[in-house]
C-alpha cells in the first residue's frame, strides 16, 4: 500500500505493508533510529513520537493508521542547527544518563509544552508517567521542564 | 589547597548532545551490509529435556541457520568469571538440551530480517519432556528434586569475628528478625543486544554494551577455542545495565553464529526475553539476631543468609560473600557470625545487580536495627549513632580498612535537615482513620573496588598531542552514569588542559590497555580515576621537565595554565603543543606515559536515607512523601552527576521496598514477564530526592573521591520499610511491601 505522510516536515511516500508498526517504519524504512524500543507493548514510552500534536507510542501504532498524518520524531526537533529548548534543558540539567529513554521522554515533554506552555509539576509528571527511566529517578527530567517554565514566566 | 578548575564542578556531559538529538547509535541501531538478525529461543518450561524439530522452520525464506545444542561447542563456562584466575563452578553452555529455568537458551535462529527470524521461531516444534522443577529456597533445601549432581546446595561459607555465643551470654536483649528480599529485574530500558562480525584485521569483533570487555573476550575465546588476541570486544554505548549486562549472556552465542557464518550477526532480545532469559538480583532469606546491652551497645550479631542462586552457579558464591562482608563495615560489632548458603533452583540465574548483595543484606538487618531501638525505647538514629563505625575503623574480618568513614556525620546532618526528631515525635498525630503517616531511616555501606578480594589494577596510556589535546587510553565502560565526563574532569585537573581538549577511550580489547576487573564493584571513579590522576601527574611532571631542559628554566619558576606553560619571570608563553614538538625534535621522545596503577585501598562509602510515608490502610498503597539521602562520598568530582546517581539509586531502592519482584509460580513460569506486569517506579510515584553530600576527602581517592552509584541503592529500601513499620506499628520484613503484604499485616494486627 502506498503510504503518504509528513515526517519531520518532509513528505514521505513509500510502498509498505500497512500493518507494519510505525516504530519499525521509522527505524527501518526511514533510518530514524533515534526512536527506541524498550518493551513493544506501550508500557515504557521509549518509542514515543508525536502524531498530529499528540504523543503516541509508536510500537502500538501501525503505519497504515497514520497515513496522511504529521509525524514528529526526536530527529526533527533541532531547527537550523539549533536545539529545541527541551533538548537544551535536558542537557544542562543533567537529565540524561544512559539516554535510552531520552528521545521518548523529550517527545512526551514536547507534546506537553505544545499544548500547555507553562505546565505545573504535576502536569509534567503526568505527561511522562508512561515514559520509564531507570537511571535518573525522574527528578532532573522534571527539573529540566520546570526550568523552561520558569524562564517563560520570568520573561513575561 | 589550590582552587580546582574542573573537579567539583557540575559540568555538562559531552555525550548528552547526541543523546538528546537521537544521534547516538546504540547496538540495536547498527546496520551492516549483509547483516543477519538472530534471536534466541528460550525454554517455556522450568525443568525439561528438550527436543527440537526445526525442519519446517528451516523452510522459511531468509533463514540462514537454526542452531541447537547439537550444533554448538560443549564448553562449560561460568559467565560470572571475569578473568581466568577465578575458578568458579562452570556449568553453563551456550545452548542447552536440558532447560533448567523458564528462559533458558535452547536454540538460536538466524535470518535475514527480524520478521523472518520470528516467523521461523513460530514454526519450531519443541518437545518438552518435563522434569519436576525446584522453585524457591524451601523446596531447594529439601533436596527431594536435585537440579545438578547430588545436592541443590551451591555454596556454603561462614565468616566469624569474635565469639557470638559469648556475646549472647552478656546480652540484656536479643532481637530476632527473619525477612526476605525478591528477585529484581534490572530493567535497563535498552534490552540486551549484541553484534558480532569480523573486521579487516581478522578479529572476531563483539560489539556490545558490556561492563567488562575482557570478560566477554575471555568467554568468547574459550567457548570457540580461538586465541584471545583474535577476539576483539568493543564496548558499545550502554542503554543502562545496573549489573544486568555485566555477565556475558548473548556474546558467546552471537560470536559463535558470526564465526560459523562469517557474517555480521545482530542478536536482539525483546523485553520478555530480557526479563526471563538473562539474570536477576538474587532473592534471599535472611535471619538475623542481635545481642545488645541495655545501654544500647551491640555486643554481637548472627546473620544467616540463604541465597536463591537460580539455575546456574554464576555468582552464587560471590554475591553471598559480598553480602556477608558488607555486614562488618557499617556497625562496630565485636562479635559477629555470618553464615551464607546459596542454592540452585529452576529459576533464572542470579547476576550482578546494583549494590551487589548490599541491598539485600542491609534490607533485613536495618529493619532489625530499628527493632532493637524500639525494644530499648531509643530513637533509631540515636541507637545507630552509638554503634556505627568511626573514621579509621578497621574491618574486623581482615578486609581492607574502612577509611574515612563519615556515616555518623551523615546521620547527624540528616537528622537536622530532615527535622527528624520533631517529625518522629509528631508525625503520627497526622494519622487519621484511613491514612497512617510515618518516618523512618536506614544506613548502608558499599565498597570501592576489589582490593582485598581480587586483583584490582588498571593500565593507562596518556599522551599530549602537538595541538595541546590529550588522549587517555584506558579500558573503562561508561554505563550511562557519565563516567567519561568524570574521568575527563580528573584528567583536565591534573594536566591543566581544557576539558574539551581531552579524549578518553572506552574499552576495546584490541586497542585499550588492560584493566583487571572492568566497570563493576564501584571501582571506576576510585580506581580508574586514581590511575588517571597518577598518570596525569607524571605526564605533567614530564612536560615541565622537558620545558626546563628546552628553555633552561629552573623548575621552581615553571607555571602552567590551560595548556600553556611559561617561566613566571618571562613574558614568553608556550603552548603544551610547542613543547611536545620541540621535545620530540631535540630529545627523540614523545610526550606520553604508560603506567599500571594498583588500587591502594578499598574504603567504604556510606549513606543514610530518611523517608516519610503515607500508608493507605484500606488499600495498602504507600506514598513516599518526602525523602533525603545523605552520602559520605569523599568528594564529588561532578555534583550534578552524583545527584543523578543518588536519585536513580533511590528509585531502584524504592522499587525494591514497594513494588518490584519477579513473580514465579510453582511451575517456574514467570508471571511478571513484561513491563505491564513488572512495575518499575514511574514519574508520578517517584518523590523528589533531596540530597546532602558529605565531602571530607577519602585519602586515597582521586581528589578525595569515593563511590556512589551502587551505594545509592542500598539504604532507601529499608528506610521506607522502617517508615511503614513506624506508621503502622508493624514489623514488616518482607521486601517488597506490596499492598497485599501491608494489608495482611494490618489485618493480622487488627489495626
Ligand atoms: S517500546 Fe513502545 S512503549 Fe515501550
Ligand atoms: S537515562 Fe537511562 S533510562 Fe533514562
Amino acid at each position: 500500500m502506498i503510504i503518504k505522510l509528513m515526517v519531520n516536515d518532509k513528505m514521505v511516500e513509500r510502498d509498505v505493508d500497512p500493518t507494519k508498526r510505525l516504530l519499525d517504519f521509522l527505524r527501518e524504512d526511514l533510518n530514524l533510529t533515534g526512536t527506541k524500543e524498550g518493551c513493544s507493548e506501550g508500557e515504557c514510552g521509549a518509542c514515543t513520537v508525536i502524531v498530529n500534536d499528540k504523543a503516541v507510542a509508536s510500537c502500538c501504532v501501525l503505519v497504515g493508521q497514520v497515513n496522511g498524518d504529521n509525524i514528529l520524531t526526536i530527529e526533527g526537533l533541532e531547527k537550523n542547527g539549533e536545539l529545541d529548548i527541551i533538548q537544551k534543558a535536558f542537557i544542562e540539567k543533567g537529565a540524561i544518563q544512559c539516554g535510552f529513554c531520552t528521545p521518548g521522554m523529550i517527545m512526551s515533554c514536547k507534546a506537553l509544552l505544545m499544548k500547555n506552555p507553562k505546565p505545573t509539576v504535576d502536569e509534567i509528571k503526568r505527561s511522562i508517567e508512561g515514559n520509564l527511566c531507570r537511571c535518573t529517578g525522574y527528578t532532573k527530567i522534571i527539573e529540566a521542564v520546570q526550568q523552561i517554565v520558569e524562564e517563560r514566566c520570568n520573561n513575561e | 589547597m589550590k582552587e580546582l578548575k574542573y573537579v567539583g564542578k557540575s559540568l555538562v556531559r559531552e555525550d548528552s548532545y547526541d543523546k538528546a538529538t537521537g544521534k547516538t547509535i546504540y547496538v540495536g541501531d547498527m546496520k551492516r551490509t549483509d547483516m543477519l538478525y538472530a534471536k534466541l529461543v528460550l525454554s517455556e518450561k522450568a525443568h525439561a529435556d528438550i527436543e527440537i524439530d526445526r525442519s519446517e522452520a528451516m523452510l522459511v525464506e531468509g533463514i540462514e541457520a537454526i542452531y541447537t545444542h547439537e550444533d554448538v561447542p560443549k564448553v562449560f563456562y561460568n559467565s560470572a568469571e571475569w578473568y581466568p584466575g577465578i575458578k568458579g563452578i562452570r556449568d553453563e553452555l551456550i545452548l542447552n538440551n536440558r532447560a533448567r529455568f523458564v528462559g533458558d537458551r535452547i536454540a538460536l535462529v538466524v535470518g535475514s530480517s527480524k520478521e523472518t527470524v520470528e516467523k521461523a521461531i513460530s514454526k519450531l516444534k519443541i518437545i518438552y519432556k518435563e522434569l519436576k522443577p525446584v522453585i524457591g529456597l524451601k523446596q531447594a533445601r529439601k533436596d527431594e528434586v536435585i537440579i545438578k549432581e547430588n545436592t541443590n546446595l551451591a555454596f556454603s561459607k561462614s565468616i566469624n569475628v569474635g565469639n557470638y555465643e559469648e556475646a549472647l551470654k552478656k546480652a540484656d536483649y536479643v532481637i530476632k528478625d527473619i525477612g526476605t528480599t525478591p528477585k529484581v529485574h534490572h530493567a535497563a530500558i535498552e534490552p540486551h543486544v549484541c553484534l558480532a562480525e569480523f573486521d579487516y584485521q581478522g578479529n572476531l569483533v563483539i560489539c556490545t554494551p558490556c561492563q567488562v570487555a575482557t570478560q566477554v573476550q575471555m568467554h568468547v575465546a574459550n567457548v570457540l577455542n580461538i586465541p584471545l588476541n583474535k577476539v576483539r570486544t568493543v564496548k558499545a554505548v550502554m542503554g543502562g545495565s545496573f549489573g544486568g549486562k555485566s555477565q556475558p549472556i548473548l556474546e558467546p552465542i552471537v560470536a559463535f553464529a558470526a564465526w560459523k557464518l562469517n557474517r555480521a550477526v545482530l542478536l536482539y532480545m525483546d523485553r520478555t526475553d530480557v526479563i526471563t532469559g538473562t539474570v536477576s538480583r538474587n532473592a534471599t532469606e535472611i535471619a538475623v539476631e542481635t545481642a545488645v546491652n541495655k545501654e544500647g551497645k551491640i555486643l554481637g550479631r548472627k546473620v544467616e543468609v540463604r541465597v536463591d542462586g537460580g539455575a546456574y552457579n554464576t555468582n552464587a558464591s560471590n554475591v553471598t560473600m559480598a553480602l556477608g562482608k558488607k555486614l562488618y563495615r557499617l556497625y562496630d560489632i565485636p562479635n559477629q557470625t555470618f553464615e551464607g548458603k546459596a542454592y540452585y533452583t529452576n529459576t533464572l540465574p542470579g547476576g550482578t545487580c546494583r549494590g551487589y548483595g548490599s541491598p539485600q543484606g542491609h534490607a533485613v538487618t536495618e529493619v532489625n536495627i530499628d527493632n532493637i531501638a524500639k525494644k530499648l525505647n531509643m530513637d533509631p538514629c540515636e541507637f545507630r549513632l552509638l554503634n556505627l563505625v568511626d573514621e579509621g575503623a578497621k574491618d574486623l574480618t581482615g578486609a581492607p580498612e574502612i577509611g574515612n568513614a563519615k556515616i555518623k556525620e551523615c546521620v547527624k546532618v540528616g537528622m537536622e535537615a530532615f527535622n527528624w526528631k520533631e517529625k518522629r515525635d509528631t508525625i503520627k498525630n497526622k494519622s487519621a482513620d484511613r491514612y497512617a503517616y510515618g518516618v523512618g531511616m536506614a544506613c548502608g555501606t558499599h565498597g570501592n573496588g576489589y582490593k582485598g578480594a581480587y586483583p584490582d589494577f588498571t593500565n593507562v596510556d596518556m599522551r599530549i598531542y602537538a595541538d595541546e589535546g590529550a588522549i587517555v587510553k584506558i579500558g573503562v565502560h561508561d554505563l550511562g552514569c557519565g563516567t567519561i565526563t568524570t574521568l575527563k574532569q580528573i584528567a583536565a585537573e591534573t594536566l591543566d588542559i581544557n576539558m574539551e581538549k581531552i579524549r578518553i577511550t572506552e574499552a576495546d580489547t584490541f586497542v585499550t590497555p588492560y584493566d583487571s576487573a572492568g566497570t563493576q564493584a564501584s571501582r571506576v571513579t576510585y580506581v580508574c580515576g586514581g590511575a588517571i590522576k597518577e598518570a596525569g601527574k607524571k605526564l605533567k611532571a614530564k612536560l615541565i621537565n622537558a620545558f626546563c631542559k628546552l628553555k633552561n628554566v629552573p623548575i621552581e619558576n615553571v607555571e602552567t595554565a590551560n595548556g600553556y606553560i611559561y617561566d613566571k619571570n618571562s613574558t614568553e608563553e608556550h603552548t603544551y603543543g610547542d613543547i611536545v614538538t620541540e621535545y620530540e625534535k631535540h630529545f627523540s621522545e614523545s610526550m606520553s606515559i604508560s603506567l599500571e596503577y594498583k588500587s591502594p585501598a578499598n574504603p567504604a562509602s556510606f549513606a543514610a536515607f530518611f523517608a516519610e510515608v503515607k500508608v493507605d490502610k484500606y488499600t495498602g498503597l504507600v506514598d513516599v512523601i518526602d525523602c533525603l539521602a545523605v552520602h559520605d562520598i569523599g568528594r564529588a568530582i561532578n555534583p550534578m552527576l552524583v545527584e543523578g546517581q543518588i536519585q536513580g539509586g533511590a528509585q531502584f531502592g524504592l522499587g525494591m521496598a514497594l513494588y518490584e519482584q519477579m513473580k514465579i509460580n510453582k511451575n517456574g513460569d514467570v508471571k511478571s514477564n513484561s513491563f505491564s506486569k513488572y512495575h518499575i517506579i514511574n514519574s508520578t510515584s517517584m518523590p523528589k530526592v533531596k540530597i546532602i553530600l558529605i565531602e571530607d576527602n577519602e585519602p586515597y581517592g582521586p581528589y578525595g573521591a569515593k563511590s556512589v552509584g551502587e551505594m545509592a541503592t542500598v539504604a532507601p529500601a529499608p528506610a521506607i520499610i522502617n517508615a511503614i513499620n513506624f506508621a503502622l506499628d508493624t514489623n514488616i520484613t518482607t521486601f517488597p511491601a506490596t499492598p497485599e503484604v501491608i494489608v495482611n499485616e494490618i489485618l493480622k494486627k487488627g489495626i
